[in-house]
């Protein structure tokens, strides 16, 4: 056999031959493993991940009948504004549902965060209904929580990423706390709000971007939202593999969320009433697909072992093993997405 | 207490953030006259790249790595001080850095950290901001007489800013001027060498060694 053509996790080519395929899996998952205290894969998972990863094929798929569904995020986003292609929402739900047979879609402001929604959730609901009424595919309303915009000079609250460097620690502490509240209110009040405009479900984005205090916000307006809506449909989806400790110090449930790898992420979405989960693990540039997506499935197994809800790990430029690059490689996108079904066990994407 | 568990002492008392013992440690070599540059280099400072390796694998937090660095600067402060005692002379900086995210590129918690570590070893590093064009970072090493140039970018779209700043070096005659040092999420070493930046750097930690390795090979 000849050199296996791969990839960086940049995106840039890569041939290997078999036994540095193999290594390149086994040092993927037991990166996994050591930074997240969880078990590597076993043989029979890396000679599966080995054969996906070596196929001539350029996209590889799962066997009819293992297909998952897919969730999105940042859904109308993407093809009107990232794609420039010049199409309101309502025709870019309809694209995916018709021409792209999305399972479901995902409306959300340009803004795509809970607080400059909440100036214009009157004509959010507007279209949220006037997209129910044309569409068949259960569609979310989404959005991250966002906590920097609470900061001046965006919010009232002191900036905590100038606090911090300063030394001024309790103070950055503080600053997060009350920006947290702010944004519990405001997650509140948009999900509501959608829910109430015919929204079939919610997305939580990119969770935990602005750190703990990001994380906490998130779970207790899904608390709050569950015990107000307990019919509400919420999907929670991360922003990195590990909880950034910009506070250090919040806890959920007595437990400090800082540095919570995806496995302990999953387990206080559950408490906080969170229906549908989306482990991130982050893609890195420098090493190579393969043992990215070995890394990726490793966490992922790990969320699927102890999951009581779905898992759909985030698929997409930059996470669960695929490269950071503007355009995500269909052969290793297509690599990612069987090996975090297969290997993972993902519920969907 | 000798040399070798002074320094094992400094180390771990950076590495909990325990000022009060950190600056005990620090007094206790002095009135030892142990080698104070040891006890900074192998003790204090191994203990803040411990740290940031910590971080880098989320086993400590931001604003412990902030307390770290604050414990370093206190502690580098009464080093100094007897140094300048002792040789009529301070701990001298090892170099001046600018450092700065690209055009395009609001992204800024990485560098913040860099440059908490970096300066943490001596090297007077000067902070440009974020968004910052070509231009702008080339006048802003000019004006503080860099040795190092040294930016972040996070986004796929804006490391082309990177490379605009190495083509921009050499197109006004200063690229032998500068060390340059590159870093972001979408970074890699090959993107580096591709551009001709003088080095890369994947995390905090590893900017450290690059940027002391960088300067040993400008006085080189």
């Amino acid at each position: 056999m000849g050199k296996i053509f791969s990839r960086m996790g940049d995106g840039s080519a890569l041939w290997l031959t078999e036994d540095e395929l193999r290594q390149e899996l086994l040092a993927g998952t037991e990166d996994a493993a050591d930074r997240g205290k969880i078990s590597p894969l076993n043989e029979d998972e890396l000679e599966r991940l080995f054969e996906i990863c070596a196929s001539p094929q350029k996209v590889v798929s799962v066997e009819p009948g293992h297909e998952v569904v897919h969730s999105f995020d940042a859904g109308t986003l993407k093809f009107p504004l990232r794609g420039g292609v010049p199409v309101d929402r309502l025709g870019t739900v309809l694209a995916h549902e018709r021409a792209f047979c999305s399972d479901t879609f995902e409306v959300g402001h340009c803004d795509y965060s809970f607080k400059p929604v909440k100036a214009i959730i009157a004509e959010e609901r507007q279209s949220m209904e006037q997209i129910q009424l044309n569409a068949t595919i259960p569609v979310y309303y989404g959005a991250m929580p966002n906590l920097g915009l609470y900061t001046k000079p965006d919010g009232p609250v002191d900036n905590w990423s100038e606090l911090l460097p300063l030394g001024k620690i309790a103070e950055a502490r503080e600053a997060q706390e009350e920006a947290l509240e702010l944004a519990v209110k405001d997650i509140y009040y948009v999900c509501e709000a959608m829910h109430e405009a015919g929204a079939d479900g919610i997305n939580l984005d990119t969770v935990g971007a602005s750190g703990d205090a990001d994380f906490m916000a998130a779970l207790r307006a899904v608390e709050k939202l569950k015990s107000i809506y307990p019919e509400i449909h919420i999907e929670m989806g991360m922003a990195g593999e590990f909880v950034l400790g910009m506070h250090g110090g919040l806890e959920y449930d007595g437990i400090r969320l800082a540095g919570l790898y995806p496995h302990k992420q999953l387990q206080l979405a559950e408490k906080a009433g969170v229906d549908i989960f989306g482990p991130v693990i982050n893609t890195k540039s420098n090493m190579s697909v393969p043992w990215n997506i070995a890394r990726a499935c490793t966490f992922v197994k790990a969320c699927s072992e102890i999951a009581k809800i779905p898992i759909h790990p985030n698929a997409g430029m930059g996470v669960g093993g695929v490269p950071v690059s503007s355009t995500a490689p269909l052969d290793a996108i297509s690599r990612a997405s069987v090996a975090l079904i297969e290997i993972g066990k993902a519920d969907g994407l | 207490m000798s040399e070798k568990e002074i320094i094992a002492s400094a180390i771990e008392a950076i590495i909990d953030g325990n000022e009060e013992k950190a600056l005990a440690v620090a007094r206790q070599a002095i009135e030892l006259k142990l080698d104070l540059m040891a006890v900074l280099n192998s003790g204090f400072s191994e203990g803040i790249r411990q740290v940031g390796n910590l971080f880098e694998r989320g086993e400590k937090f931001l604003p412990e790595l902030i307390e770290a660095a604050l414990i370093m600067e206190k502690v580098t402060d009464i080093l100094n001080e007897a140094i300048m005692k002792e040789k009529a002379t301070g701990i001298e900086k090892k170099g001046t850095m600018v450092i700065a995210t690209v055009e395009g590129d609001v992204h800024d918690i990485g560098k913040g950290i860099v440059i908490s570590m970096v300066k943490t070893q001596g090297v007077n590093v000067i902070d440009l901001g974020r968004d910052v064009s070509t231009d702008a970072i080339i006048a802003g090493a000019l004006e503080h007489k860099a040795d190092i140039i040294g930016t972040s970018a996070l986004l796929t779209s804006t490391i082309s800013q990177q490379k605009k700043l190495e083509d921009e070096l050499r197109r006004r005659g200063l690229r032998e001027r500068f060390k340059t040092i590159v870093g972001g999420a979408p970074v890699t070493q090959k993107f580096a060498d591709k551009i001709g930046a003088d080095a890369y750097a994947e995390d905090a930690a590893e900017a450290v060694v690059k940027v002391l390795e960088l300067l040993e090979r400008s006085k080189a």
